[in-house]
């Protein structure tokens, strides 16, 4: 697969003058980068296993309006608290809300789009976003560090320390209450916690890089240090990065919940499911335990399947190197 | 008090109950306010006093544990919610007590007498009481303690209450046993005050700041251990002012014990059902909550009771877009009562109309129910000049869930008014730091048993026509000010309703707060634990709880 690969990439484009033609082969492209990328994933069990658990959520969360007729806010006040029937079928919560139309929806939350505020959203999940600044910031941040190195390595470092060492709970809760609680305020404060730990371990790859033999040369070049850093180191450490940034998705949702739960997380009426799994919690004593039970699952399935991809991925990864 | 010393009020009471315009249990109420003594009343109305137990009923000893959370308290002056005082009041005491009725009864007063005019207040102090150290209760403590309520420098909530009417240089000292206040105008909630959840009477000889350095109080019991945030526990003393039944000094119990379980309620529900605890401190837990678990319990007893406590929906009128008493309206219009009742509070609780005066306060006067009508809230939005709809911020406490149920039941509801509700949650003592900021929010208002207390406390301006502390909304109304003036001096319970018929008017019309709901409050105990009673202010008295052998 890797020697057809190879073959492929390095075919000179047919049509170069053509911009239709171009697109159609960059599409191409496109899908034969999905396609090695699923097979890689399809050749590890544990990685299939994690692939098609976070598949069926990205799947409800994208297809969400077309699975329900109801709305994630939508109140039937005559009917709360019910257990699973054929009407709701994983039964209501206490405002008499359908349970299986809020968690797609939150699922829409965590993956699919990020509510700015009340009528604007943004694609990409919010736990997507969160991972994503993150990757971002602590990327540049690490390969500075790394590639130049000297006191803006000695200054980034020891902020970055500085971070680590404050229990992540506690900075979540300091900043979303500094901030407030809403979509975006968890989006940075998710992001910051994420810089430090993807800083570090670009920064640790770029050490590792930077003593290679094609950086020697592009530095023989002239090429200059941005360049040397985001076209010659960046693209080298990305497997890693990739993988960690997966597992990072899965912290990400587990952070959400947490802070949903304390009540810190995206602001009522949205199905986010850490507060819906607070908000259940009261009626479990009561023998309604749904409203609790299926976000817990859905946080506990999202998360254990980003984590077997990751590790099914390191394993093939590692195995092909 | 003698016949001869009798107010004139009452008889114009006894009038009235003989005419059927009151009812009894209004007469035993406002007789007791004038000082006239339950039993005394009663007799009056018709009525024999029941009495509370048998002496063959009670057994002496044991100790009953509670869970409940153990906060540092240094100056019962400044406590600020019901939870400490639940433990400080076993070892202090309040000067009147007013029961689950509303009825208001000397304490550590043998009695009280108010001019005719409301204007000057005598309290006889009931004698032979002993502090737990010894020393003597005496008119200097009541003057001592009084000092400190009126001390902008303590900061207690007492201040607010009674600075409209009364300054440190109103108390008067006129014997070891009488004390009298000469108010700048007339209040007839004078007693009721007195038992206002800060107004432990504490001893002027030894307290120095640190109630839990020197405890010394009239109560039953004596601090034994006191460890914050784990443990307080109380031993009964022996020389307590109150007889039990048998004829022996209170408390029937040898101690009690107030065990922190955290604030979560489930650790507090299992502990409860194993019998790890006795009872439960409710007045910081989810009480609907607790009664939907526990109600079938055979080993439970949960314990209903209505109460003058409220979530208020409160709009600061300085404040864009609040100061348009359209779109106040236009929001009120939104609550769908029956819905946020039944969902937010399990319809557990009374309707309300948008005025701070319950159906159970005495001077409650009924007013029609505002209907869920979003039509009419869009059409008053495009006269107040959002034809196209309004986006408005709600500040809510997170820890306060059927507030969060509320705000998002108003969210759902006001959407086909054009007005979009953006829920701002917070910590709940992040709430409480603005609270009387925020624009738009949610408040939770305690039970007190006059409607003219928390009018007084919340909806008046001070002389200076600033707003007092508590006035969260800044509102303020020249005729509501007036009439709740008169109000507060009208004796004539007919008088008083009728002038509360007006008051509630003009709340309900061009007021500042929305009102979906009064709610109920629960004691909740193990069956072994007898006399433990409900009361809509969530105070907890163990002097006479015994258990059952």
């Amino acid at each position: 697969m890797t020697e057809q690969q190879t073959a492929e990439e390095m075919r000179p484009e047919t049509i170069p003058d053509q911009g239709e033609g171009s697109v159609l082969e960059s599409q191409k492209g496109f899908w034969r980068k999905i396609k090695s990328a699923v097979q890689i994933i399809l050749t590890s069990k544990t990685a299939t296993v994690g692939f098609l658990l976070v598949f069926f959520w990205v799947g409800v969360a994208v297809l969400a309006p077309a699975l329900t007729p109801y709305t994630p806010t939508e109140q039937d006040w005559m009917h709360p608290n019910e257990g699973p029937s054929a009407k709701h079928i994983l039964g209501t919560d206490e405002l008499g809300r359908d349970l299986w139309t809020r968690i797609i929806y939150g699922a829409r939350v965590v993956l699919v789009y990020l509510p700015v505020s009340e009528h604007v959203t943004i694609p990409g999940g919010t736990a997507i976003w969160s991972v994503f600044v993150a990757l971002v910031v602590g990327s540049i941040l690490g390969l500075i560090s790394g590639y130049i190195g000297g006191w803006p390595d000695e200054i980034i470092m020891r902020l970055l320390d500085a971070m680590i060492s404050i229990p992540v709970l506690l900075l979540y809760l300091l900043i979303v209450a500094a901030l407030g609680a809403s979509a975006v305020n968890v989006v940075i404060a998710l992001a910051i916690m994420g810089i430090p730990g993807i800083a570090r371990l670009v920064r640790s790859l770029t050490l590792d890089i930077r003593t290679r033999d094609y950086i020697k040369a592009a530095e023989t070049r002239g090429e200059s240090k941005l360049h040397i850093m985001f076209v010659e180191i960046m693209p080298n450490a990305k497997g890693p990065v990739i993988i960690d940034a997966m597992l990072r998705v899965g912290y990400a949702i587990f952070a959400m919940g947490t802070l949903g739960f304390l009540g810190m997380g995206i602001p009522p009426p949205s199905p986010d499911w850490g507060s819906m799994v607070a908000k259940g919690r009261e009626f479990i004593l009561q023998g309604h335990p749904w409203a609790s039970l299926w976000p817990a699952l859905a946080i506990a399935t999202l998360v254990v399947g980003l984590n077997l991809m990751a590790d099914g991925l390191r394993e093939e990864m590692t195995r092909y190197q | 008090m003698s016949q001869k010393h009798m107010h004139p009020g009452v008889f114009d009471l006894k009038s009235q109950l003989d005419t059927g315009k009151i009812s009894r249990r209004e007469f035993i109420r406002y007789a007791a306010l004038l000082g006239v003594s339950v039993t005394a009343a009663s007799q009056m109305a018709g009525l024999t006093w029941p009495g509370r137990a048998f002496a063959g009923s009670v057994k002496r000893g044991g100790s009953v544990k509670v869970s409940a959370p153990i906060e540092r308290v240094t100056h019962p002056s400044q406590i600020s919610w019901i939870a400490p005082s639940n433990q400080i009041r076993q070892v202090a005491e309040y000067l009147t007590y007013t029961d689950a009725d509303n009825v208001t009864h000397p304490y550590l007063l043998k009695n009280w007498e108010a001019s005719d005019d409301l204007l000057t207040w005598t309290l006889n102090l009931r004698q032979g009481v002993l502090f737990n150290n010894g020393d003597e209760f005496t008119s200097d403590d009541v003057v001592f303690t009084m000092n400190q309520w009126l001390d902008k420098d303590v900061g207690s909530s007492m201040l607010g209450l009674m600075k409209s009417y009364l300054d440190p240089t109103d108390i008067e000292k006129v014997g070891k046993y009488q004390v009298k206040l000469h108010l700048k105008r007339a209040e007839i909630a004078i007693p009721e005050h007195l038992f206002h959840y800060p107004a432990l009477v504490m001893n002027s000889r030894t307290f120095e700041g640190d109630f839990i350095k020197q405890p010394h109080g009239t109560g039953p019991f004596t601090v034994e251990m006191f460890r914050e945030g784990e443990r307080c526990v109380l031993k009964a003393r022996k020389d307590y002012w109150k007889k039990g039944v048998d004829g022996k000094s209170l408390p029937y119990l040898d101690s009690v014990q107030f065990i922190n379980l955290g604030t979560e309620l489930a650790p507090q529900i299992a502990a409860l059902q194993s019998g790890d605890v006795d009872s439960m401190d409710m007045s910081d837990l989810p009480g609907p909550q607790a009664f939907k678990a526990l109600k079938d319990n055979p080993e439970v007893k949960v314990m209903g009771i209505p109460t003058n406590s409220a979530r208020v929906l409160r709009m600061r009128v300085d404040v864009k877009p609040w100061d348009d008493n359209r779109v106040r309206q236009a929001i009120k219009l939104c609550q769908h009562r029956e819905k946020i009742l039944g969902l937010a509070y399990y319809g557990e609780g009374l309707i309300g109309q948008d005025v701070h005066v319950s159906p159970m306060h005495p001077e409650y006067c009924e007013i029609d129910t505002p209907k869920y009508d979003p039509e009419r809230a869009r059409q008053l939005l495009k006269e107040a000049g959002y034809p196209d709809g309004l986006e408005v911020d709600l500040n809510v406490g997170s820890g306060w869930n059927e507030i969060v149920r509320y705000a998002e039941i108003l969210k759902e509801d006001a959407k086909p008014a054009g007005l979009t509700v953006n829920i701002k949650t917070m910590p709940n003592s992040q709430y409480w730091e603005k609270w009387t900021e925020v624009g738009l929010g949610v408040t939770v208002w305690a039970h007190r048993p006059l409607g003219t207390m928390v009018l007084n406390l919340a909806y008046i301006a001070d002389d200076e026509g600033k707003p007092v502390p508590w006035n969260e909304t800044n509102w303020s109304d020249k005729e509501f000010g007036e009439l709740l003036e008169q109000a507060n001096g009208t004796l004539d319970i007919e008088k008083r309703r009728q002038i509360f018929c007006k008051l509630e008017k003009i709340q309900q019309d061009r007021g500042s707060i929305g009102i979906p709901f009064w709610i109920n409050q629960w004691m909740i105990c193990r069956k072994r634990v007898e006399n433990l009673n409900a009361h809509p202010t969530m105070y907890m008295y163990f002097d006479d709880v015994w258990l059952k052998s």
